[in-house]
Order: structure tokens, then C-alpha cells, then sequence
């Protein structure tokens, strides 16, 4: 579950600062950047001119960012980004609670964590939002239906990584404990959470954009609770595509601002990991 | 200097220096190293980690450019990897995906060459070093010893003129080493080639050298060069002999006083 | 509770102590509060989970409805189709990428940028310019499996050994011999990983557009038992989707065992000496 940036060359053992931003600017990729971003917008902006397309499918580059200026100027939109955002960070939260909450109860003891896998494969193989019509259904067209679908997406990884950090330590390591006469409580706290920790975050980061997925599939199926997803598909539905673009760039920005967070915050909390520990298996 | 022949030396290891990075990080791995690798003989590059024996023999192989200074080989000055040099590294480097067999033919294919072609001279070298029931066998069925010798016949394959041997037997325990490096020995004289050991294990170098480079650490270059004068085939018990002891002391001399 | 970890004892041969035991005896213990939750205390509203009978019983009336295998059909065909488009071209573009650090260092930002974004949000455009048929549904799933397949191509294709690529250097291996012979055989049990990430991905592209907006398919059958209030009818789809995800599942993972059989690669990296 763990998908991250390669490192293109071997990670060095001594924690070297990388270059700063601005090296890696004029590093030699910075004009091809800024080449491409200049092809895209120049063919945005002429090729819906020439005709060959539908105009009002395809609104040109500046009609688009007059939408969006229009957007960020009319301010009503406000709303329903703080109804989206604050479903996401409720599910998110009860997500990782229940999902790390699973995975300690399955996880810490082998037998059991063996004999319940085929029931987590099960769930993964599962789609789970089939069952977002169900839960509109039965819980409305309120935020519940929403942190609902969002906390049954995103629990997931938050439990099997739990689950299969806890099985992390070596053999070693475990006797090492026992030689120590530590207790289980003391094994699980000095030991499993912490060799845990780097994988349970690389599930924990994943659930928060899983609650994102989870909000905006929910906002878009149901019909009257507000929301960028109910945004996007009323603009859709107007056929008032250059609001559409601006609604889903606001939700690109909010996803890797989100992503950028939780990164940080997984720096913090596990400084001491190589990315190259978690995945272990 | 012994005057052994008088031909020329078959690599020529010209001023090299080597630094790593730029500005407040940049490190000098090698600085100014004279060496040259006579026709046939057995040189070791012996030194503590650090000293930048493996980076000596990286440029040997053509692997990393020097950052100054040259090396030639057989006359020509070397810029690149040469068929004619076999390298062999630490681990065994086996491809899981490959039968031992493949992974021998490995350079045939990189060359273009047919497979067919090479099936008996490879047989004939897994043979050699007794491996040859593991032919069809995937090298995590095989030990960390076994892998190694599999290395050596793919290195052995297209009688290389040079051999590089990087730690070859870094990574084996003390006693398949001992056997392992018989083995290198025997086929090297075998292959009539040239061969240049990295090493840091005094014992080892001087048992295999016919003559022994001993460099020092940071930044890495040349101290001084043991000229080893036991005869071949050698045999484990020359390990015992006190003139071999006295080499050896001779050695650990060296590296501890610099 | 068993004692803690250190599996160091002895295979245990008695199958009636294995853990597989309790997996057996699990589901009659699920189905049990299932029934419990349903028919006797009632606390799970029927629109919800409705009782194992009736999911029993509307299983034939489902499975033998008028053009049901061509709403199965035509929801494989949505999933397999875009899933081989998102996989390949998550795969070309990896090999792409890992090929140059130029274009890596300017275009991997761009791509990262989707592990972000919930793909869904792009659902209504995709039916804004091409409409409710196949044709989007495909797109939706391939986009939404595009970034896992080539993330982990991107990444695997790193994965090579120091010492193993300066084997192919001293060889004078070509960039495509190197990429071929050494890179994606290395890959290939990452990719694989992608490759399962991916297939759930899709799948869950392909139902959540035909939820959006669709003639026909799983989706839009789904919905049309909710509006009827046929909850046992979409309990048996749910079941469906349960079977072609695990059945996507283990034909991967079978792919898998067979085709990267040397899994039991060691992963050691000393890397070159710097010095």
C-alpha cells in the first residue's frame, strides 16, 4: 500500500541535505517545465478556437481563468468547501481510530492476524463504494451519509498496515524483549508500535486521501447536501465547464496541499524510518 | 623494482585522482596513483574501507571516468568498460530471474553473440569449479560460495585478458573464502590472465599477490608495493611458514603507520 | 491470546489447531449476526442490510433477470478494458521516466500531483464530453488505475542493484539491454504489486462512473433496485462485485507466482564504494 516518489539514485546513509528548491530549479529541468506548461496553455487557449472542438465543452484558457476568478470572487462556494472539508477530517479521524483500532486488536498475535486474512482480502477485493447508494439511502443526503462512505473507504489501510507493521519486528528483536523479561504490554509500546509506526503512517496518510475519494464520490451521487463534488456535477450538469475546471483545480489544490501535510507530519513522527523499512514484509 | 620481464605492463595506472561531488562537499577518493599491472601477474590493492581501492579499480574496469590522470590498457588509453576486462564484485550478482547457466551465458547475450556457441566452454567452467549439477538451478538454490563460483565462470567465459576482482569473497564466510579463493587461483593460471584483487584482508592478499599495493585512507594512495616471492600453486599450509608470517607483519606495518 | 510472535516453533501439521480453523469457524459466526442483527433484534434497518434469506432468495431472480449477463458483460468489459488502458500506459510512461532524470525532474511533480486527487471528481467532465457510454467509463477506470501501475513501475525500475548495473556497465550493456535484461525483471514484483493496487482502482472507476451517470451495467442496475427498494437485489450484486474482485485478485496473484517465481530474492544493496 505503500506508493511513494523513487529515489533515482541509492539513498546515501548519512542524512545529507538535498538541494534547495532553487538548485533543483536551475538544475536543467526548470525550461522543460516551463515549456510544456506553455504548450498546454497555448494549445488550451487556441485550439478550442479553431472550431474542431465544442466551444462550450472546451472553453479556452482565458475564459477559464476568468471563471475561476469569477468563482474565487463570488464566494459562495466557501460553504461548501467547509462542508466537504470538515466531512473528510470527521471520517478521517474515525477512520484511523477504528482502522488502528482493528488492527491492534487482529494484529498483535500471529494466529490471529493469519486466521482473519482472507477476510481482509475479502474486504480489499470488495469495492466499497457499492455501498455508497445504500448508505444515501439510509442516512440522507446529510454529511452522515458522506463520513459514512468516507470512514468505510478509509479505515482500510489504516488497519492492515497496522496489522502488518505490528508483524515487523524480527525474530531477533523479539527475543531480545523476552531475554528482558518485558511484559506484553511493554513489548507492544517498546517494540511492535514503534517498528509499526513508518507503515501505519503510509496508511494513515492513504486514508486521508481514501476520505477524500470517499466525500466527493458521496457529494456527487447524492442530491441536495452541498460540497465541491455536488458543485462539480451541478456546473457539469449547466454544461458551465470553465466553473467545472475551476471547482475540480480547487480540489487538485486542496488534495496536494492535504498530501503535503501529511507528508510533513509522517517526517515528523517517524524521522528515524527509511522508507525502505516499512516496505518490508 | 625486480626485473621479472621486460614487457610492457598490460594496464598503466597514470597520476589518477578521483574526487567525488563539488564545493564544501567534495571528497578525494584517490590522489595521484602510479601502479602498473605487469603481463600475468596477481596484484592486490590492499587498504583499510576508504582508501579508495575500489574506486582505483572502478576506473581500471572503465566504469568511473578519472577525475585526473589516465589509465592505460594494452597500449591504448582506456575510456570505457573493455571486453577484453572481466569484473567480479562483492556479491555474486546473479539475476534470480536466470538459471545458473543463463546467468553464466549473461555476457553472450549482451554481446550479440550465440548462445550455442558458448554452452560447452560454460559447462567446462561450471565443471571446474564443481557446480556443474547446478546448471539448471536458480542461484537462491545455490550458497553464497556456489553463487560466487557461478560469477567466476561467467567472468572466465570470454577468456578476459584482465581480471577485477572486487572483495569477490567479501561476503562468504572464513572457510568457503579459503576455498574460493583456491579456486580463483587455479583458474586464473588456468585462463593465462591477469588479475588485480581489492582487498582488506592482509592474509588474503599476500597468500594470492604476487606482488601486494598497500594504500592508505583519505584521501587514498599508493604507500608501497610488497613484492611476494612464493612459489605456485600455493598451498594453505604456506599461511603457516614464517617467512609468510613475516610478510604479513611486514604489511600490517604498513597500514598501521601511516 | 497466544503468546507473542517468535515463530520459531515447529510447522504445526494438526489442521484442527491451525488458524485457518478459525477462519472456518468465523463465518458461521458472521452469518449468525447477520441473521441476529437483521431478524431478531432488528437494530440494522431493512433498507440497509436486509435479512440472509431474503439475499438468498433474490439471488435466482437476479442472476436469471432478462440481459443480466450483458449488464455483467458490459461492466467487465469497462473494468478489463480500462485497466489494460490505465496499466500500459501507466507502464510505458514509468519506463519513460525512469530512462531520464531529465524528464523525470519535470514531469514526476505533474504526475504525482494524481496520488493525490481523488479521480472521481473528474467523473461528471468525463460524461460532459463523451456522454454515458463505454467509451467513458473505460477512460474513468483507466485513469483511476493509471497512477499505482506507474508509480510502482517508476519505482521498481530504481530497484536495480548498484552492483548489478555496474555488472551490465563492465559489459558494455546498452541502456535498452540494461532496461530489458535487469531493470524491469527487478521491477516486475513491484509492478505486480501496482498492477493489484490498480485492478481495485479500476473497478471501483468503472462503478462509481456507471453510479454517476450510465445506460446500463452493474452500477446502473445497482441503483435501479435502490429506487425500487430492492435491498436484497443489491445485496446480491454487492456479492457479485465481492466475487470479481477476488477473482481479479487471485488471477494476479497467480499471474504473479507463476510468472515471478524468484520472488525469494534476497534484497541486499551495499552500495559502490563512494570513496
Amino acid at each position: 500500500m505503500t506508493t511513494t516518489a523513487p529515489p533515482p539514485t541509492p539513498a546515501r546513509s548519512a542524512p545529507t541535505p538535498g538541494p534547495t528548491w532553487w538548485e533543483r530549479f536551475r538544475g536543467g529541468s526548470a525550461w522543460i517545465v516551463i515549456t510544456t506548461v506553455a504548450v498546454i496553455i497555448a494549445f488550451w487557449e487556441f485550439f478550442p478556437q479553431t472550431g474542431l472542438v465544442n466551444r462550450v465543452l472546451f472553453p479556452t484558457f482565458s475564459e477559464t481563468v476568468a471563471a475561476f476568478v469569477q468563482l474565487l470572487g463570488g464566494g459562495y462556494w466557501w460553504d461548501d468547501l467547509a462542508k466537504t472539508m470538515s466531512a473528510v477530517a470527521i471520517a478521517w479521524v474515525i477512520g484511523v481510530a477504528f482502522g488502528f483500532t482493528m488492527g491492534v486488536v487482529l494484529g498483535t498475535s500471529p494466529f490471529m492476524r493469519q486466521a482473519i486474512t482472507p477476510y481482509a482480502i475479502a474486504v480489499q477485493a470488495l469495492p466499497k463504494v457499492v455501498l455508497a447508494p445504500l448508505l444515501i439511502g439510509w442516512l440522507g443526503f446529510g454529511p452522515e451519509s458522506k463520513i459514512a462512505l468516507a470512514v468505510i473507504i478509509c479505515f482500510f489501510p489504516v488497519w492492515i498496515d497496522t496489522m502488518v507493521g505490528l508483524a515487523l519486528p524480527s525474530a531477533n528483536e523479539f527475543k531480545l524483549m523476552k531475554s528482558l523479561k518485558a511484559s506484553r504490554w511493554q513489548v507492544f509500546t517498546k517494540l511492535q508500535l514503534p517498528s509499526a509506526l513508518p507503515m501505519i503512517m503510509v496508511g494513515v496518510k492513504h486514508a486521508l486521501l481514501l476520505a477524500f475519494t470517499g466525500v466527493i464520490v458521496a457529494e456527487i451521487l447524492s442530491a441536495s447536501d452541498g460540497g465541491l463534488g455536488k458543485l462539480t456535477k451541478e456546473f457539469a450538469s449547466q454544461l458551465n465547464m470553465g466553473l467545472v475546471y475551476s471547482v475540480v483545480t480547487i480540489v487538485v489544490i486542496l488534495s496536494i496541499t492535504l498530501v503535503s501535510i501529511a507528508d510533513v507530519i509522517e517526517r515528523r513522527v517517524v524521522f528515524w524510518s527509511e522508507e525502505s523499512r516499512a516496505r518490508r514484509k | 623494482m625486480t626485473t621479472m620481464t621486460q614487457t610492457a605492463p598490460l594496464v598503466r595506472v597514470d597520476g589518477v585522482t578521483k574526487r567525488f561531488g563539488s564545493g564544501d562537499k567534495e571528497m578525494v577518493a584517490l590522489s595521484g596513483l602510479n601502479l602498473e599491472v605487469r603481463e600475468g601477474e596477481f596484484l592486490s590493492l590492499l587498504g583499510p574501507s576508504g582508501c579508495g581501492k575500489s574506486t582505483a579499480l572502478n576506473i581500471m574496469g572503465g566504469l568511473l571516468e578519472a577525475t585526473e590522470g589516465t589509465v592505460t590498457f594494452s597500449g591504448e588509453q582506456l575510456t570505457e568498460p573493455n571486453r577484453h576486462i572481466g569484473m567480479m564484485f562483492q556479491q555474486a550478482v546473479m539475476f534470480p530471474w536466470r538459471t545458473t547457466l543463463e546467468n553464466v551465458l549473461l555476457p553472450v547475450e549482451i554481446f550479440g553473440e550465440k548462445k550455442k556457441d558458448f554452452i560447452p566452454k560454460a559447462e567446462e567452467l561450471l565443471e571446474m569449479v564443481g557446480i556443474k549439477d547446478f546448471r539448471d538451478s536458480y542461484p537462491w538454490q545455490l550458497s553464497g560460495g556456489m553463487q560466487q563460483r557461478a560469477a567466476l565462470c561467467r567472468v572466465l567465459l570470454h577468456d578476459p585478458k584482465l581480471l577485477l576482482l572486487d572483495e569477490p569473497c567479501g561476503a562468504l564466510d572464513e572457510f568457503t573464502r579459503e576455498s574460493m579463493n583456491q579456486e580463483l587461483l587455479r583458474l586464473q593460471d588456468y585462463a593465462k590472465s591477469t588479475a588485480v584483487l581489492v582487498t582488506h584482508n592482509i592474509t588474503e592478499a599476500v597468500f594470492m599477490s604476487d606482488r601486494v599495493a598497500v594504500m592508505s585512507a583519505r584521501p587514498g594512495r599508493l604507500v608501497d608495493i610488497i613484492e611476494v616471492p612464493f612459489d605456485r600453486p600455493r598451498r594453505p599450509d604456506l599461511q603457516t611458514t614464517n617467512d609468510f608470517i613475516k610478510l604479513v607483519a611486514k604489511a600490517r606495518q604498513m597500514l598501521e603507520l601511516q | 491470546m497466544a503468546q507473542i510472535a517468535v515463530d520459531s516453533s515447529p510447522k504445526k501439521k494438526n489442521f484442527l489447531r491451525s488458524p485457518y480453523m478459525l477462519t472456518i469457524a468465523l463465518l458461521p459466526i458472521i452469518l449468525a449476526a447477520w441473521w441476529l442483527a437483521t431478524t431478531v433484534t432488528k437494530s440494522v434497518p431493512a433498507i440497509l442490510l436486509p435479512t440472509p434469506e431474503s439475499v438468498w432468495i433474490a439471488f435466482p431472480r437476479v442472476l436469471g433477470a432478462d440481459g443480466f449477463g450483458d449488464q455483467v458483460l458490459r461492466t467487465l468489459t469497462e473494468i478489463a478494458g480500462g485497466f489494460a488502458l490505465g496499466a500500459s500506459v501507466g507502464f510505458f510512461l514509468g519506463v519513460l521516466l525512469s530512462s531520464s532524470s531529465r524528464l523525470r525532474a519535470a514531469y514526476l511533480p505533474f504526475l504525482s500531483a494524481l496520488e493525490a486527487i481523488p479521480t472521481v471528481i473528474l467523473a461528471p467532465i468525463i460524461i460532459a464530453w463523451i456522454g454515458f457510454g463505454i467509451e467513458g467509463k473505460i477512460l474513468q477506470a483507466a485513469i483511476a488505475c493509471f497512477y499505482a501501475v506507474f508509480i510502482t513501475t517508476l519505482s521498481g525500475l530504481g530497484l536495480a542493484e548498484p552492483n548489478a548495473v555496474a555488472l551490465m556497465k563492465s559489459l558494455r550493456a546498452s541502456k535498452w539491454q540494461t532496461m530489458v535484461k535487469l531493470r524491469i525483471p527487478t521491477a516486475l514484483p513491484v509492478i505486480f504489486g501496482g498492477l493489484q493496487l490498480g485492478a481495485t482502482t479500476a473497478i471501483i472507476g468503472a462503478i462509481v462512473s456507471e453510479f454517476i451517470g450510465a445506460t446500463g451495467g452493474l452500477g446502473y442496475l445497482m441503483l435501479r433496485y435502490r429506487s425500487s427498494f430492492d435491498t436484497a437485489a443489491y445485496w446480491v450484486i454487492i456479492f457479485l462485485f465481492l466475487v470479481i474482485g477476488l477473482v481479479v485478485y487471485l488471477t494476479i496473484w497467480y499471474i504473479e507466482k507463476r510468472f515471478v517465481f524468484w520472488r525469494r530474492i534476497e534484497v541486499t544493496r551495499p552500495d559502490l564504494e563512494k570513496q
